[in-house]
């Protein structure tokens, strides 16, 4: 049960956020802005398009603040010699972090020595220039949950850092739920990054206590400006009805594939919350 | 003194005497300004119960340590009284550029007291003050008055002014300044015109002092950044203005509708802020220091000036179910050139619809017809026919006809455009707000529809009476420095202290903040009860505790206000009735002020 009087430092939330911008609109005056803001408030990691990479590592030089670059970003289905060749070159030009996308659709067919190999082949390519750190997009909301558990699980194989909830552009944001999931497959051999939909300090905090280590998110501005309303009152902290934060709250026919759509809607069904599941929340 | 200049000018009508004292050491670092200065004054200075527009009323008008100066959005004053709408103490607010000239003139407030036998205004310049006669300006616009004193004082003074509607003692009659802002709400007007107090006209060429211009420039730098980057600040107002809101909160179910009959309006889109920017928006206008830049400056077929604002969309529209946005906009053009709130006047009207509708009144006012609202609006202001009868606000005009419960308001102050039914939290700010039905005395529309700073459930009652109360101590606290409350929605009270600090060179820290605000909100309410005021008027409409919404996504359901009201006691320290304990009193230096519990 999270209060107030169980905050971690604003400091601490800090350095878990990778700050983020990865829009195709976004512009350098705006990537200029992002470092500007990471700068000022202390943030963990910088996450940006490969193409601004050389511009965002010039202007963090020196910080400590880490610079991540996303790879084979969003749809994660490019060719693996492709994805390792991006890992390199985002590292040879400043990258220390490396997410990736996993190959959802080849783990979608249960080719598992398929994504696997890709995983590993952007892990070699960054080790062997010198990045520190890979985390593997899992986009979660395209898989069941069985299909998250071997995600972790091959993403452990092949040697990556972290696992990621999603990309931000999927149809699934970061919700605890998964979160823990993902916790419970990988112990404390891996990180675990959290991102997408995380608007404010209460997402962020529900998903650090989940067992989220980093936080990526575009509002970090914004989560540590609202986190000094964090200590004022536990109103924030009132328990939502489960519904909420459940993954099935959010599945869209329209966004995802269709045995996947059902399968969280089945969920529903024989939830033991299903009471809370209807028009007049309580 | 840095923030503050320290002086006040006190101007008696009754006597023509116009003179000055300085500005209490005490007051500075436990009222602030603004609204906490008023309320002080007004506390200490008012006889119990006396009539709101007899000359032993006074008026404050006040502004904060940070108006005036590079603080983001400190272009407001605030005019504190006791409204003869609601009998309680009440202040209003207003941007545009009024209260920094008048801090550049010299002084931090002035208090205006008696009552004037012919119409006056007050010319303000560099220090100087002087009562000049005001009959040639007696029966005009608040437009044509703006220009005529502008010709008769100096072209770049700033003037706030009555039309109309406040010489004739309407109870919803505004302060208008800067041509098109207004001091809106309590009929604050009526005082200036029970007074024959006519316009008040500024001009300053002092600058504000800042204790640590560094520290500032490094502060605003900060400020600026998280303004940008706040999607609210950065990019919905200034692009579609506070009308962004009619399609959110009509999606909600909680756009009241037809005398909040109803929470859906089926023309929402019609009088929406996206419709506004395609049709009579022609240009945008910020008040002072404001990075935000959420003013509208539209044009009719037939008209022209500023707004409307969200509220006043809905109060015209809505409310009085009109679709009619030319109509609407022309409503809220009357209401400013007459000075009606536009919010208490909309109100009154989908009030008196409502009881044509059930044939209460005889009058054939129904719902939709634009025509007949513009023209109301006008009899109100001038008290002709049956805008007479709505000129005494919604409660006196429903009680008249034996339907009080008909009057969607709280201790008398008309209701905006949120429908408690949609939002529990808000419904207990509606109902302890210490000026009646306002939306701003805690905005808890903010984290129950909007997710700021984070979202909460709205329809739960737990953990809302703490929630209400923080905001309105918060609230208090921003009203009284004075920076404008759409700051907040990217600002936190830490920014809030800092900026304090930096420039007045005293020590605030975030605490003292929510501090102050708690000794402000405990001062009003212990003025409302020596009005004679209770537990029994912090309460809402029946219509909102028993009946419930027949559509939309805020169906079904009522207000549960008891079991938020005497948790809501219990944190504020208060009696089960509603009075502010001894050792609540003791504890925010109030003693002296202390009814017995």
């Amino acid at each position: 049960m999270m209060s107030r009087e169980r905050l971690i430092s604003k400091e601490q939330l800090a350095k878990m956020i990778d700050h983020t911008l990865l829009k195709p609109s976004d512009t350098e005056g705006k990537i200029k802005r992002l470092c500007e803001e990471a700068i000022a408030y202390g943030f963990g990691a910088v996450c940006v398009n490969p193409y601004y990479v050389p511009l965002v590592s010039e202007l963090l030089k020196d910080t400590g603040i880490k610079v991540c670059a996303v790879v084979g970003f969003p749809l994660g289905a490019t060719l693996p010699e492709v994805k390792a060749h991006e890992a390199r070159i985002v590292v040879e030009k400043g990258a220390q972090e490396v997410d990736m996308v996993m190959n959802i659709g080849a783990m979608r067919s249960r080719d598992y020595e398929a994504v696997k190999r890709d995983i590993e082949g952007v892990v070699r390519a960054v080790r062997e220039v010198g990045g520190e750190l890979v985390k593997v997009i899992l986009e979660t909301g395209y898989l069941t949950d069985d299909e998250k558990v071997r995600a972790c699980e091959l993403a452990m194989e092949a040697g990556a850092d972290y696992v990621k909830t999603s990309t931000g552009f999927g149809p699934m944001g970061a919700l605890p739920e998964d979160v823990r999931l993902m916790r419970k497959v990988v112990g404390d051999k891996m990180g675990i990054k959290a991102a997408g939909g995380i608007g404010n300090f209460m997402d962020a905090l529900r998903l650090i206590e989940a067992g989220a280590d980093r936080i990526g998110a575009s509002a970090g501005v914004g989560i540590l400006e609202g986190y000094d309303w964090a200590e004022l009152t536990n109103s924030w902290f009132v328990e939502p009805i489960p519904c909420t934060l459940c993954p099935s709250r959010y599945a869209d026919l329209s966004k995802q594939p269709t045995a996947v759509y059902l399968y969280y809607k089945e969920r529903c069904r024989t939830c033991p919350d299903k009471e809370f599941n209807r028009f007049y929340e309580r | 003194m840095f923030g503050w200049i320290g002086r006040i000018l006190r101007v008696d009508l009754e006597s023509g005497k116009i003179s000055e004292e300085g500005l209490k050491e005490e007051i500075l670092g436990e009222f602030l300004g603004g609204r906490g200065l008023g309320v002080r004054v007004i506390f200490e200075e008012l006889e119990p119960r006396i009539d709101p527009l007899s000359p032993e009323n006074k008026i404050v008008f006040s502004t904060g340590p940070l108006t005036g100066t590079p603080a983001p959005t400190s272009g407001r004053y605030c005019v504190v009284s006791k409204s003869p709408l609601t009998g309680t103490i009440f202040d209003s607010h207003s941007g545009g550029s009024f209260g920094p000239e008048l801090k550049k003139a010299g002084y931090d407030a002035f208090v205006v007291e008696g009552e004037s036998q012919e119409p006056a205004y007050v010319w303000i310049e560099d220090g100087e003050a002087e009562l000049r006669d005001a009959s040639g300006l007696w029966g005009l616009s608040t437009h044509e008055t703006t220009s005529k004193l502008l010709e008769l004082t100096d072209p770049g003074a700033r003037v706030a002014c009555i039309g109309p509607a406040g010489e004739r003692l309407v109870k919803m009659a505004a302060i208008m300044n800067d041509m098109n802002r207004a001091a809106g709400r309590g009929g604050l007007g009526a005082v200036m015109g029970s007074k024959k107090l006519k316009a008040i006209s500024v001009k300053g060429s002092g600058t504000i002092a800042v204790a640590e211009e560094e520290e500032m420039r490094e502060l605003l730098r900060m400020t600026s950044i998280i303004l940008r980057k706040n999607s609210t600040t950065d990019k919905w107002l200034p692009t579609l203005g506070t009308a962004l809101l009619v399609n959110i909160i009509n999606e909600l179910g909680m756009f009241p509708t037809r005398n909040f009959q109803e929470g859906v309006f089926e023309d929402a889109e019609g009088i929406s802020g996206e419709k506004m920017t395609e049709t009579i928006l022609v240009g945008k206008r910020a008040c002072h220091a404001c990075p935000i830049g959420c003013g509208r400056v539209t044009k009719t077929s037939n008209m022209e000036g500023e707004g409307p604002e969200y509220e006043t969309i809905w109060a015209f529209g809505a409310q009085c179910g009109i679709n009619d946005l030319e109509a609407i906009a022309n409503a809220n053009y009357l209401c400013n050139q007459l000075g009606l709130d536009t919010i208490s006047t909309g109100n009154t009207i989908g009030c008196a619809m409502e009881l044509s509708e059930r044939g209460i009144i005889g009058d054939g006012i129904e719902f939709g017809d634009s025509e007949k609202m513009v023209e109301l609006v006008r009899q109100i202001a001038l008290r002709q026919g049956f805008g007479d009868e709505l000129a005494e606000g919604s409660m006196r005009f429903a009680e008249s006809h034996n339907r009080p419960d008909l009057a969607m308001q709280v201790k008398g102050l008309e209701l905006p455009a949120y429908d408690p039914r949609g939002a529990q939290g808000h419904a207990l700010a509606y109902a302890t707000s210490n000026r009646g039905g306002c939306h701003l005395r805690a905005y808890v529309i903010g984290p129950e529809v909007l997710g700021m700073a984070v979202r909460v459930n709205r329809f739960t009652t737990e953990g809302k009476a703490d929630l209400v109360a923080l905001l309105q101590d918060f609230t208090a606290a921003i009203d009284s420095m004075i920076v404008c409350l759409f700051s907040s929605f990217a600002l936190n009270p830490s920014h809030y202290a800092r900026l304090l600090t930096t420039v007045t060179g005293r020590e605030f820290g975030r605490e003292d903040l929510f501090k102050i605000g708690e000794r402000i909100w405990n001062l009003e309410k212990l003025f409302n009860l020596r009005e004679g005021l209770s537990r029994d008027d912090d309460t809402l409409p029946p219509r909102f505790l028993e009946e419930t919404l027949p559509e939309g996504g805020s169906r079904e359901r009522v207000v549960r206000l008891r079991e938020m009201l005497d948790e809501y006691y219990a944190i504020r320290g208060w009696t089960d009735q509603g009075v502010p304990t001894k050792e609540k009193l003791e504890e925010l230096g109030l003693e002296g002020g202390h009814i017995s519990a």
